[in-house]
C-alpha cells in the first residue's frame, strides 16, 4: 500500500517536472519567435530597396509621367504605406497589429492584406514540404537502418552508393536533371504549376489527383537530395549500435532479427535522427524556395522572392513570421517527444 | 529479410509503373496539348509567355491601382483600350492607330485645350456602350483619388474635362502642353479607360479588385489560376464592336498567357508545344532553340534573331560627381571601349549598336541613323594638337564577319541588312586619342595608370545589375577601362534603380533613353531631361534624367519640341538630330546599343507573326500594342 502510494507520488512528481519542462520550452519558443520576427522587421526596414520607389517603377517605368507627377505620386504612396512615420513608431504599431492577427497590407499588392497572400500560398508549401519530409525521413531512416544491420545485402549496398553519389550534388542540379528527364526526354509529368487548367480548385477528386501529379517532380527532387542524408546517418548509427552488448545478447538469446532491428536497434538510433530533423527543418524550408522557382510551383518561396524583389517588407515579414513560427514550433514538438520516445531521457 | 526487400522493390516498381501509366492517361501530362487538356482546341488557341511570372495577387484586375495583379497577363493586351496606339515598328496601316478616338487629337493654338472625337458603336464586354462619360469618369476619378496610377499626371495637367456629347470630350489644361495626348497613347501602356457603370457602384476604387474585368478589348477573361500562373482569354462574340475590328477578326479564339519559368523550362515548353511565343530568352537560349526546333524563329530570320526594343542601354555618368564634369574625360572613356568586345560579351555578337543617343530600332534608323551617317563619319575631335576621326562605320560589318564563323549562313551578308541588324557603326577604340584627351584635361599617366589633376588615381565603380545582358555588358566596360589604365571596378547591386534615382553611383550601366520607336518625336523621354527637373546631390531624381545632365542647348531643344506639333515629322526629326549631335559633342552618357529582346515565335500552330521582313508590330508580347498581332495571325493547316 505504502509502495503504491510512493509510485503515485513519484508519477505526480514526474508529470509536474514534465509540465515545467514544457513551460520552459514554451517560453523559449515565444522568445525565439519574438526575436526572430523583430529581427526580420529591422532587417527588411533597413534594406536599401525602397518599396515606394519599386511601386513607382512598376507603375511608371514604361509610361510617360512628368517629373512633377512622379513627386506627387511618391508623396501619396509614402503616406498610404505608412512610411512617413519614424521606425520606432512603425515597430510598435507592427507588434500591436500582429498581436491582433493583422500584419498590415502587402505593399506590392496594396491594399490586399499580406496575411491573405500568405494564407493563399501556405497550403502549397506545407503540402509539398510535409509530404517530401515525411517520405524522405521515413525512407532514409528505414533503409539506412536496414543497411546498417544487414551490411552484406547487395541491394542496400547499391542503394548506399546511389545515396552517397546524390548527396553532394547541389539541389538545383538534381531538380534540373529531374525536370529534363521527365519534362523533355520522357515528357510524362507536368513540369510547372500546381494543378492542371481543366480542373476546378476544391475538394474534388480531379483537383486532388492533379495536385498530386504536379507535386510529383518537385517532391521527387526534394526526396532524392534529402534521403541520402538520413540514409547515411542512420546507417552509421546502426553500425555502432549493433556492436552494443544488448544487441549481441538478444541475438545470442535467439530473438527474432526483425524484432531486434525494429525494436532494439532502429528505435534507439532514431532519437538523434529526430533531433537532426528539427535542426534541418529551416534548411528544408529554404530548399522549397528553389524548388518553387525551378518548377514554378506555388507557395511561400515564390511569394517571398516576389516580396524581396518588390521591397515589400510587410509581405517578407509575414512569410518570415510563418516560417519562424513553423520551424520553432516543430522543434518544440520534437523536444516534447524526446522524453516520450526514449524512456532513458527524464526531465527534472 | 529477403522477402521484405523483394516486396519493397516490387512495390516501388508497381507504384512507379502506376504513376507513369496514370500520368500518360492524362493528355496534359504528356508534355503536349496543354490547351486541349483544358478543353480548348489547340488550333484555335495561342499560348504566350507572360514575363511577369506568377502573379502575387492573381484575382486583382483593377489596372488603375497597383494591387499586385498582373499587367501583361493579357489584361492590358486583350481587354483594355484607350484613345491612340503608337507602334514601336511600322504598324499595320501606319505607326499611329486611332483606337477609341476617331482621329488625332485636336489642340487649340496655344496647346491649352485638347478635343477628342470618339468612335461610336464601341461596347464594353458586358454590353454597355462606351461613351464620353467613361472618359470624364476615368480622368476625374483618378484626379480625385491619390494612390491611383494616373492621379499624378491628371491632377498636374488637367484643369477640367467635360463631355460635349456622347462622342466628344474636351480637356482644358493647366498649362500649354503639345504632348498631353501622350498620356492616352500606348507605347508599352497608357491611361486605360475605366467603365463608369462598374466603378460608380464601388465605394472605394482603391479597394476594388475588378474581378471579373469588364473591358473594351476583343477578348474577355475565361478563367485564371488561383496561383496566378496562367490566364485564359476568350474572343468576344461581339468582337466587331471593338476597335480592332477594322483589321478583321482576331484569329485565336482562345489566348493563354502563362508563367514560362526559367530559360530552360521555356525552351522545353515550346518544344513540347505548350508555348507559341516566348517573350525573351538569353542569347544562348535563342541560338539553341532555333537550332533544335525548325518551327521556331526570331524577329530576324537569322542571326542576330532579336527584336531591338526602343530602349538604349548606355554608360551613365553621374554629372554631380566631380570626376565627370569634363566632356574630354567622358569622351576619353568612350574611346577606351572596344565595341566588338561589348557586343560579344553582352549579346554574343547579337547586339545592335548605336553611336548616337537614340535606339537603332523602328523608324529611327530612317530618321536618324542613316541620315546622320555622313556627319558621324566626318566628325572630328581635337586633342593633344591632333585631329581624330573617332567614328568607325565598318565596325558592325566586322562584327558580322566574326559571328559568321560560328553561325554561317544565318548571318546576313547584304550591307544594308547588316547595318539594320548590327547597327550603323560605333566609335572605334582609340587609346591614343583617349590619352591625348585625358592629358588635355590635366590627367597624368604613370606606367599604364591614369591620375587625375589633383594627383589621385583615376578610378570609380561601375554599378551593374546582378545578372542578365546588362550585367555582362557592364563587366566588359569596366574591364576595358581597367586595361586602359583606369581603376574602374564593376559593382553588381540588387538595387541599381533605387540608387540611380538618388544619385548613389559614379558610373551606372542602365538606360535613360526610351522612345516611341515608330515615331520620331523624342519628348517621351527627353522632356524630363529639362534642367528644371534636376535635383541636388542626394535628392531623388524623377525619371528619366538619371545622369542629372544640364545644358542650356538641351533646354532650348526641349522647349522648342514643346511648341512643335506631334505630327510635324520634319521639324521633330530636325530637333531630334540637334539633340543627337549635342550628345555626340558633349558625350553626357555613352550610348551603346538597343535593348535586344530574344522573342521566339513557334510556327507549329500559327503563322503571320511580325518579323523584320514584315514589321507591322512589336513582337514583344507584354507590350499592349502587341494586340494587333492577333488580327494578323493565321492558323497553320493541320
Amino acid at each position: 500500500m505504502e509502495r503504491s502510494a510512493n509510485v503515485e507520488v513519484e508519477g505526480k512528481v514526474r508529470m509536474r517536472a514534465y509540465f515545467i519542462f514544457i513551460a520552459k520550452r514554451a517560453v523559449q519558443l515565444l522568445a525565439v519567435v519574438f526575436f526572430g520576427i523583430s529581427a526580420a522587421f529591422f532587417i527588411t526596414h533597413l534594406s536599401p530597396i525602397d518599396p515606394v520607389q519599386q511601386a513607382i517603377l512598376r507603375i511608371t517605368s514604361r509610361s510617360s509621367f512628368s517629373p512633377t507627377a512622379l513627386v506627387a505620386m511618391r508623396e501619396a504612396l509614402t503616406e498610404m504605406y505608412g512610411m512617413d512615420q519614424p521606425l520606432g513608431t512603425q515597430f510598435v504599431n507592427f507588434w500591436v497589429r500582429l498581436l491582433q492577427g493583422d500584419l498590415g497590407p502587402s505593399l506590392i499588392a496594396f491594399p490586399t492584406p499580406a496575411m491573405d497572400l500568405v494564407l493563399r500560398a501556405l497550403p502549397w508549401t506545407v503540402g509539398l514540404l510535409v509530404t517530401a519530409v515525411i517520405i524522405t525521413w521515413l525512407l532514409g531512416n528505414i533503409l539506412g537502418g536496414l543497411a546498417g544491420y544487414y551490411q552484406n545485402n547487395k541491394f542496400l549496398k547499391a542503394f548506399g552508393v546511389v545515396a552517397m553519389g546524390l548527396q553532394p550534388i547541389p539541389y538545383y542540379i538534381v531538380a534540373f536533371i529531374v525536370l529534363i528527364i521527365f519534362g523533355f526526354v520522357w515528357p510524362v509529368l507536368p513540369i510547372s504549376g500546381g494543378y492542371a487548367m481543366h480542373v476546378t480548385p476544391g475538394w474534388n477528386i480531379d483537383f486532388v489527383m492533379s495536385v498530386i501529379r504536379h507535386a510529383t517532380l518537385p517532391a521527387l527532387s526534394l526526396v532524392l537530395v534529402g534521403m541520402g542524408l538520413w540514409f547515411l546517418g542512420m546507417r552509421a548509427l546502426v553500425s555502432n549500435i549493433i556492436t552494443e552488448d544488448y544487441v549481441t545478447y538478444a541475438e545470442t538469446a535467439g530473438v527474432d532479427s526483425k524484432k531486434i532491428v525494429g525494436f532494439y536497434v532502429i528505435r534507439n538510433a532514431v532519437i538523434p535522427q529526430l533531433t537532426a530533423l528539427a535542426m534541418v527543418l529551416g534548411g528544408i524550408f529554404s530548399g522549397t524556395v528553389i524548388t518553387e522557382e525551378v518548377f514554378s510551383y506555388p507557395g511561400l518561396g515564390s511569394l517571398l522572392i516576389q516580396a524581396v524583389n518588390g521591397g515589400d517588407y510587410t509581405l517578407v515579414i509575414a512569410v518570415t513570421a510563418i516560417a519562424i513560427t513553423a520551424v520553432a514550433g516543430a522543434i518544440f514538438v520534437v523536444d516534447l517527444l524526446h522524453p516520450i520516445l526514449d524512456p532513458r531521457i527524464r526531465v527534472e | 529479410m529477403r522477402r521484405f526487400l523483394s516486396m519493397t522493390v516490387l512495390l516501388c516498381f508497381l507504384f512507379s509503373a502506376t504513376a507513369m501509366l496514370f500520368a500518360r492517361g492524362q493528355p496534359e501530362e504528356e508534355g503536349t496539348d496543354i490547351a486541349e487538356a483544358e478543353g480548348l482546341p489547340r488550333e484555335q488557341t495561342l499560348i504566350l509567355q507572360n514575363p511577369e511570372g506568377s502573379i502575387s495577387n492573381p484575382g486583382w484586375f483593377n489596372i488603375w491601382v497597383g494591387g499586385g495583379g498582373g499587367l501583361s497577363t493579357g489584361l492590358q493586351q486583350l481587354a483594355m483600350d484607350t484613345f491612340w496606339f503608337v507602334d514601336p515598328n511600322e504598324g499595320i496601316d501606319g505607326v499611329t492607330y486611332n483606337s477609341l478616338a476617331s482621329g488625332p487629337p485636336e489642340y487649340n493654338s496655344d496647346y491649352t485645350e485638347m478635343r477628342v472625337n470618339l468612335r461610336s458603336g464601341i461596347y464594353w464586354s458586358d454590353g454597355v456602350e462606351f461613351t464620353a462619360d467613361d472618359v470624364v469618369y476615368t480622368v476625374e476619378t483618378q484626379m480625385n483619388t491619390p494612390g491611383m496610377n494616373w492621379n499624378g499626371p491628371f491632377s498636374e495637367q488637367v484643369a477640367s474635362v467635360e463631355a460635349i456629347d456622347d462622342y466628344t470630350v474636351h480637356f482644358t489644361l493647366q498649362a500649354p502642353n503639345s504632348r498631353f495626348h501622350s498620356l492616352f497613347s500606348v507605347r508599352w501602356n497608357a491611361a486605360w479607360m475605366m467603365p463608369k457603370h462598374i466603378f460608380e457602384q464601388v465605394d472605394n476604387p482603391l479597394e476594388h479588385s475588378f474581378d471579373p474585368p469588364v473591358g473594351l478589348g476583343p477578348y474577355t477573361l475565361h478563367s485564371y489560376d488561383i496561383n496566378g500562373s496562367w490566364y485564359i482569354w476568350e474572343r468576344r462574340d461581339d468582337w466587331e464592336r471593338t476597335t480592332v475590328a477594322e483589321f478583321g477578326e482576331p484569329a485565336p479564339r482562345y489566348v493563354i498567357y502563362r508563367d514560362g519559368g526559367p530559360t530552360d523550362r521555356r525552351l522545353i515548353e515550346m518544344r513540347n508545344g505548350n508555348l507559341d511565343m516566348i517573350h525573351d530568352l538569353t542569347p544562348e537560349g535563342m541560338f539553341s532553340i532555333v537550332e533544335q526546333d525548325p518551327t521556331t524563329r526570331g524577329w530576324f530570320d537569322g542571326f542576330p534573331y532579336a527584336h531591338p526594343d526602343p530602349t538604349l542601354p548606355q554608360v551613365i555618368f553621374n554629372h554631380q560627381d566631380p570626376k565627370f564634369q569634363d566632356s574630354r574625360v567622358r569622351w576619353a572613356l568612350a574611346l577606351m571601349l572596344d565595341a566588338q568586345a561589348l557586343s560579344m560579351a553582352s549579346y554574343r555578337g547579337a547586339a545592335t549598336l548605336s553611336a548616337i543617343g537614340i535606339p537603332p530600332t523602328g523608324t529611327h534608323p530612317d530618321d536618324y541613323h542613316e541620315p546622320m551617317q555622313d556627319w558621324l563619319i566626318d566628325y572630328t575631335i581635337e586633342a593633344g594638337g591632333q585631329t581624330f576621326q573617332p567614328y568607325d562605320p565598318d565596325l558592325t560589318l566586322r562584327i558580322a564577319d566574326t559571328v559568321r564563323g560560328e553561325f554561317g549562313d544565318e548571318v546576313p551578308t547584304d550591307e544594308a541588312e547588316i547595318r539594320r541588324a548590327f547597327g550603323y557603326g560605333w566609335w572605334g577604340q582609340n587609346l591614343d586619342a583617349a590619352a591625348a584627351l585625358l592629358e588635355d584635361a590635366g590627367f597624368t599617366r604613370q606606367g599604364n595608370d591614369w591620375y587625375m589633376p589633383d594627383g589621385s588615381r583615376f578610378g570609380f565603380t561601375v554599378m551593374i545589375p546582378q545578372d542578365g545582358v546588362i550585367n555582362r555588358l557592364g563587366t566588359m566596360v569596366a574591364q576595358n577601362w581597367q586595361q586602359a589604365g583606369v581603376n574602374a571596378t564593376a559593382e553588381a547591386a540588387p538595387d541599381t534603380w533605387d540608387r540611380q534615382a538618388v544619385g548613389d553611383y559614379e558610373v551606372n550601366i542602365a538606360w535613360s533613353v526610351e522612345t516611341w520607336g515608330g515615331h520620331p518625336d523624342l519628348s517621351w523621354f527627353l522632356d524630363s531631361w529639362h534642367s528644371q527637373y534636376v535635383v541636388g546631390p542626394g535628392e531623388e531624381q524623377p525619371a528619366r534624367n538619371w545622369m542629372r545632365w544640364e545644358h542650356p542647348e538641351l533646354d532650348r531643344i526641349i522647349e522648342e519640341i514643346r511648341t512643335v506639333d506631334f505630327d510635324d515629322h520634319e521639324r521633330n526629326v530636325e530637333l531630334g538630330q540637334q539633340y543627337a549631335r549635342l550628345v555626340v559633342d558633349e558625350m553626357p552618357f555613352i550610348p551603346i546599343m538597343s535593348y535586344n529582346v530574344f522573342v521566339v515565335m513557334s510556327e507549329r500552330y500559327w503563322t503571320g507573326y511580325p518579323t523584320a521582313d514584315n514589321p507591322y508590330a512589336n513582337p514583344v508580347n507584354n507590350w499592349a500594342n502587341s494586340r494587333y498581332i492577333f488580327n494578323m495571325l493565321e492558323p497553320v493547316s493541320q
